[in-house]
């Protein structure tokens, strides 16, 4: 091993070291990233049932107004764990108007208010109810499902009368089959389109935002400990410095980033039982750009960051600089993940971020097209050699060795 | 006339319009033990600095013995900073063996060379304690460790003794006479005269960036003709001392205007500069 590499690799370890030693950034980088979709997946979906359940318990107040009712209905409202009183609709233009009724609905004392008035042939009806309260949003959901379950029967009833059959006019067009077997894409090809919307997504945004911190630590914050100059007295050059911190960086958000995509993926299999997602089929070519395009955007982004916190005096103005500068990945990656792959123009494999985010979603959907591969490799091979050259940069300042305090 | 290890020939270093050091010319021997003595803001750090090649000069050129660059030889340089630059979550040792291997020095050896200076300053057990909770005299001996483990052929020391207790800053001191005594050469920056005149044998007085004296502290005294140090380094810089700007960037015109916008006038109506 050259004295070089062996340089390089003792800055990198160092880093590390340090990087592990400090709980919290553990925490914050790696732990956080494991455990953020299995809690919001897993986690998250239990306490919504939980507190669903909770609520579909609970009995709520319906006061119906009106004369005349359909005995069906008022059967199907007692039947939906309404407790119904009756009252005369008072006197009004159109039943939504709140009248004095809103207070009522305000202060608690009623969840809900169904008015029903017969015009004709048809009944009309207005719910008043609470937005703001969960138990007045509950009244009125069971009251709209009396009303429709009343509405589908009448429809049914007055078809009939007409001597229809029911059936045949209501559902004039059906599928005949399993609407599964109809799709020519097999399962692993199904499962690589459902992961190439949220995995590039995901992997660009928590590069970008898992490299901040630590890009932060090993140069602003190094520069505002005073531990720069020491190192700079050393018997390594700038670009060995630059590559060991670039290695350490790199390590750092690789993990973080591999453990967010495995938490991600084993929430979605616990959810889906394996139905949902499955394992997408791609193929060893496919796989290997896969990394070489994760590679380079690596490359591009983590240089990047150094080279912005390196410019800093100090870990305040980086992180004032670094933080919005994640606007740069994450406006491209919500856009990227709207733009249509089939027939898709050749240059947008050559704007940054947009790229390698695209080609992530082709490469995920098993399309090797060639041509955008060379598009996207040669174009994000100068980007990141650009991020690397502007890093390289900015570490060879002079004025890196001093720093505010 | 010993060996010459290191030279700086007519170096000059500006920060933008700010001339930091002019024209500065210095042969550093073998077996010098240098007390680099001049206020804050005189350009010691910025010297230093040019001498273990973190700034390079304006014009002029710092070399060594064979005419190497200072930047391709740091190998034979030790240089402990005015802020030491301690890891705080590696312990002394590893903060030291890190420097070691960046040298090339195989573990076991630096451990050895540690050891050896270690118990010189006192400082064996400390060697696996974390640096964060340590003294300012704690860090100032890591430091001192940690530019020692490689045996540099010059040490480069910015003021080793500031903020050190009186024991701690003795210690110090003490280990600087040792190395001159082995035949070792160091640069030890300082503003207190008395440190320089205590472990020195030859002192270099910089003044607004430029060299006002240098040599034994005998030949200074017979330079200006007084009978104490202090004496001589006061009519060799008498002239009003600058204010310490070398590192200071102009702020910019929209930087100025924020800051501006933000900052109440003083009663007196002062303005920033």
């Amino acid at each position: 091993m050259s004295s070089a590499t062996a340089r390089v690799r003792t800055i990198a370890k160092k880093e590390l070291v340090e990087f592990v030693r400090d709980w919290r950034t553990i925490v914050a980088i790696l732990v956080i990233p494991l455990l953020m979709f299995p809690i919001l997946f897993i986690l998250f979906p239990l306490l919504l049932a939980s507190e669903a359940a909770e609520l579909d318990a609970v009995a709520v107040d319906v006061v119906v107004q009106g004369e005349n009712i359909p005995e069906e209905l008022v059967g199907l409202l007692e039947n939906s764990s309404i407790e119904t009183s009756y009252e005369p609709l008072p006197v009004l233009g159109e039943l939504s108007t709140p009248t004095h009724d809103q207070e009522r609905l305000r202060n608690g004392s009623v969840d809900a208010i169904l008015r029903l008035r017969t015009n004709g042939t048809v009944l009309e009806y207005a719910v008043l109810y609470l937005s703001t309260s969960e138990q007045s949003l509950e009244a009125r959901s069971r009251t709209f499902d009396a009303l429709s379950t009343w509405e589908q029967n009448e429809t049914v009833r007055r078809i009939d009368a007409a001597g229809l059959d029911a059936n045949e006019t209501l559902d004039p067009l059906r599928w005949s089959g399993d609407i599964a077997q109809s799709d020519a894409a097999t399962q692993g090809e199904q499962a690589g389109m459902a992961l190439s919307l949220f995995i590039p997504l995901v992997l660009a945004v928590w590069t970008f935002s898992s490299a901040i911190q630590p890009s932060i630590d090993m140069t602003a914050g190094e520069r505002e400990r005073g531990t720069l100059e020491a190192l700079l007295g050393l018997p390594c050059s700038r670009m060995e410095l630059l590559m060991g911190k670039w290695l350490a960086v790199a390590t750092i958000t690789g993990a973080g980033v591999l453990l967010q995509i495995a938490g991600l993926l084993f929430a979605i299999g616990y959810l889906a039982s394996s139905d949902l997602i499955s394992t997408p089929s791609i193929s060893a070519t496919a796989l290997l750009f896969l990394c070489l395009a994760v590679l380079l955007f690596a490359v591009m982004v983590v240089a990047f960051e150094l080279a912005l916190a390196m410019r800093s005096h100090s870990v305040k103005e980086a992180g004032s600089i670094l933080g919005p500068a994640i606007l740069i990945i994450l406006f491209p990656a919500l856009f990227t993940q709207v733009i249509n792959l089939d027939g898709i123009e050749s240059f947008w494999f050559a704007i940054p971020v947009v790229n390698v985010l695209l080609a992530l979603r082709e490469l995920l959907m098993n399309r090797v097209v060639y041509g955008h591969v060379a598009i996207w490799l040669v174009s994000s091979t100068i980007y990141a050699l650009g991020a690397a050259y502007y890093a390289a940069r900015q570490f060879k300042r002079e004025d890196i060795v001093t720093s505010l305090s | 006339m010993p060996p010459s290890l290191l030279s700086v020939e007519g170096a000059t270093k500006r920060f933008g319009d700010v001339v930091a050091l002019q024209a500065i010319d210095l042969r550093i021997n073998e077996g010098d033990i240098i007390g680099l003595v001049g206020s804050n803001g005189a350009g010691k750090t910025t010297l230093l600095r040019l001498l273990s090649g973190v700034y390079r000069p304006t014009s002029g050129r710092v070399t060594l013995d064979d005419g190497a660059d200072v930047e391709k030889a740091r190998q034979r340089l030790g240089v402990v900073p005015e802020n030491t630059g301690l890891y705080a979550r590696l312990t002394a040792w590893e903060n030291i063996r890190y420097h070691a291997r960046m040298h090339g020095v195989p573990d076991d050896e630096a451990w050895q060379r540690t050891l050896y200076f270690a118990q010189h300053l006192d400082m064996t057990e400390a060697l696996g304690r974390h640096t964060k909770g340590f003294s300012r005299g704690m860090r100032q001996k890591t430091a001192l460790l940690r530019a020692l483990v490689h045996a540099p052929s010059v040490l480069l020391l910015d003021e080793p003794t500031a903020g050190l207790d009186v024991t701690s800053a003795r210690t110090v001191r003490e280990l600087v006479r040792q190395l001159g005594e082995e035949g070792g050469t160091v640069i030890y920056s300082t503003h207190q005269l008395a440190d320089a005149q205590r472990v020195c044998n030859r002192i270099v007085i910089i003044h607004n960036g430029e060299v006002r004296a240098d040599g034994t502290p005998e030949a200074l005294l017979e330079q200006t003709g007084t009978q104490h140090l202090e004496e001589a380094y006061v009519s060799l810089t008498s002239d009003v001392a600058r204010p310490r700007n070398e590192d200071d960037k102009p702020l910019s015109k929209w930087s100025s205007w924020w800051r501006a916008l933000f900052t109440p006038k003083t009663p007196g109506g002062g303005e920033d500069e």
